[in-house]
């Protein structure tokens, strides 16, 4: 591998993706001004100024920032599989309709009519593409800034945004863990290397944790085979060792970025699969115990009955309401509606 | 159909094939997004087509709602209103021809009369 050039910085030069850098260029210029931003407010709490532990933290700070502004995004689909649970019979009267059919036309009649339902019932359970698409510039974007400091502190890049020449100084002199926020581990000693190779294995078992739970604990039992889903899950191996061998490329600064990202997925993820599984899967089921348990606690401590018992009770008034009219249902009569037609 | 939009279908199959199986099904609209994009850039040419795919990428959003969105027969950016001249309900049954492939009256009476004739002629230009 030729090594990069130091006089240049190389992301400013290759030419396919230097076009992409170009046009986010005014998020990256925001970046470094929130980062700037987060720096200012912690040295405002007590940390100390210049190299030091608010550089990193403010990189964590931006994460988290970007995560809270993406939420209300995802609060919206949690609601809406919510609404999944009160659509389910409609949806199973679909699938009966065309159980057994696998001609083309019946296929995409039935997914049109499944459609067309979600779409009326304002529910829907797939999520767009759009949470991937944005997060990759984001991550470009990060990659670029936080690499392209150490061309700004030897004055080789121009400075831009809020970076100074002292600022861009004070970012490569932060360590953590004796490792400096700008170095890579082609480039840093093998104590360094140690380092950055743990962050690296945090990173990537943070998202292969991740996947697992999105492709193991929330899909319905029914679609846990197939092509697709063999698919899927040797994708949910892949994936991380794939980013094993970019993250040896990436600065330290990078690397904390995109580990406290992972964290924040993933903490998402879990909160939404056990608070909002989709019906079906085995989340959904653990979480039906869940509540179970819980509403038993409940009416043991207030002395009320359980919930087996509240539903004995309730067969046996019906059995014995049944007992005495028979089973012939009662037609309702209209004497309460005689009064508001106006004839 | 331009070699742009050959080029443009192309690569939408090739990401159907290689790479969208593996995320799994995420779009919240009937024909998928590249679905979409390739019936729009076949029926109305690579420019045409290919604004009204981005519209229907910018529309997959995860707080819309989703639901059926074909590709309309007459070319309108506001074919998604219903004041529109292109609106069209959604339509919970699968068509038994392709849209794409569609031929005007008049030259399916002309096939059928070179093929009385039994006469070999050229195909007739568009």
């Amino acid at each position: 591998m030729t090594p990069l050039n130091q006089n240049v910085f190389y992301l400013d030069n290759a030419s396919f993706f230097a076009f992409f850098y170009k046009i986010l260029y005014p998020i990256e210029w925001l970046m470094t001004h929130l980062l700037v931003i987060f720096h200012k407010a912690l040295t405002f709490l007590g940390f100390q100024d210049g190299p030091g532990a608010a550089w990193w933290m403010s990189i964590v700070l931006l994460v988290i920032f970007v995560h809270l502004c993406i939420l209300p995004i995802f609060v919206r689909q949690m609601k809406s599989m919510q609404k999944m649970q009160a659509i389910q019979p409609k949806l199973q009267h679909i699938q009966a309709k065309y159980k057994g059919k696998t001609d083309p036309a019946s296929r995409e009649a039935q997914q049109r009519e499944t459609m067309k339902l979600y779409q009326d019932m304002g529910a829907n359970p797939a999520g767009s593409c759009l949470p991937l698409l944005i997060q990759s510039p984001i991550f470009m974007t990060m990659f670029y800034v936080l690499s392209s400091v150490s061309y700004v502190a030897r004055g080789v890049k121009a400075p831009y945004g809020a970076f100074t020449v002292e600022v861009a100084k004070d970012f490569e002199a932060t360590h953590v863990f004796n490792v400096s926020l700008a170095s890579m581990f082609s480039t840093s000693g093998s104590s360094a290397r140690i380092t950055i190779g743990v962050f690296i294995a945090l990173m990537c078992g943070l998202m292969f944790l991740q996947q697992y739970y999105n492709l193991r604990r929330n899909l319905p039992r029914e679609s846990m085979q197939g092509q697709q889903y063999n698919m899927q899950r040797s994708m949910m191996f892949i994936f991380p060792l794939m980013y094993i061998f970019s993250g040896a490329t990436f600065p330290f600064g990078v690397l904390v970025y995109w580990l406290t990202n992972n964290v924040c997925n993933l903490i998402r993820t879990i909160w939404q699969v056990e608070h909002m599984p989709t019906p079906g899967s085995p989340a959904a089921e653990t979480r039906a115990r869940r509540v179970r348990k819980r509403e038993e606690e409940r009416r043991k401590r207030k002395g009320l009955p359980s919930v087996e018992e509240e539903a004995l009770a309730k067969a046996k008034a019906a059995a014995a309401e049944r007992a005495e009219q028979g089973h012939q249902r009662q037609q309702p009569n209209r004497k309460k509606n005689k009064s508001k037609k106006n004839r | 159909m331009s070699v742009v939009a050959g080029a443009m279908i192309g690569a939408i199959r090739w990401y159907q094939r290689r790479i969208s199986p593996l995320f799994g099904p995420c779009c919240k609209y009937y024909p998928s997004c590249s679905h979409y994009a390739v019936t729009a850039v076949a029926r109305f040419g690579a420019l045409r087509g290919g604004v009204l795919a981005a519209l229907r990428l910018l529309r997959c959003r995860p707080w819309s709602i989703g639901g059926i969105d074909d590709v309309p027969r007459q070319f309108s950016l506001f074919y998604r209103f219903s004041w529109s001249k292109a609106h069209e309900e959604p339509r919970l049954t699968p068509l038994n021809y392709d849209l794409n492939d569609e031929e005007t009256s008049t030259e399916r009476s002309n096939r059928s009369d070179h093929h009385d004739a039994s006469v070999h002629s050229a195909p007739s230009s568009l």
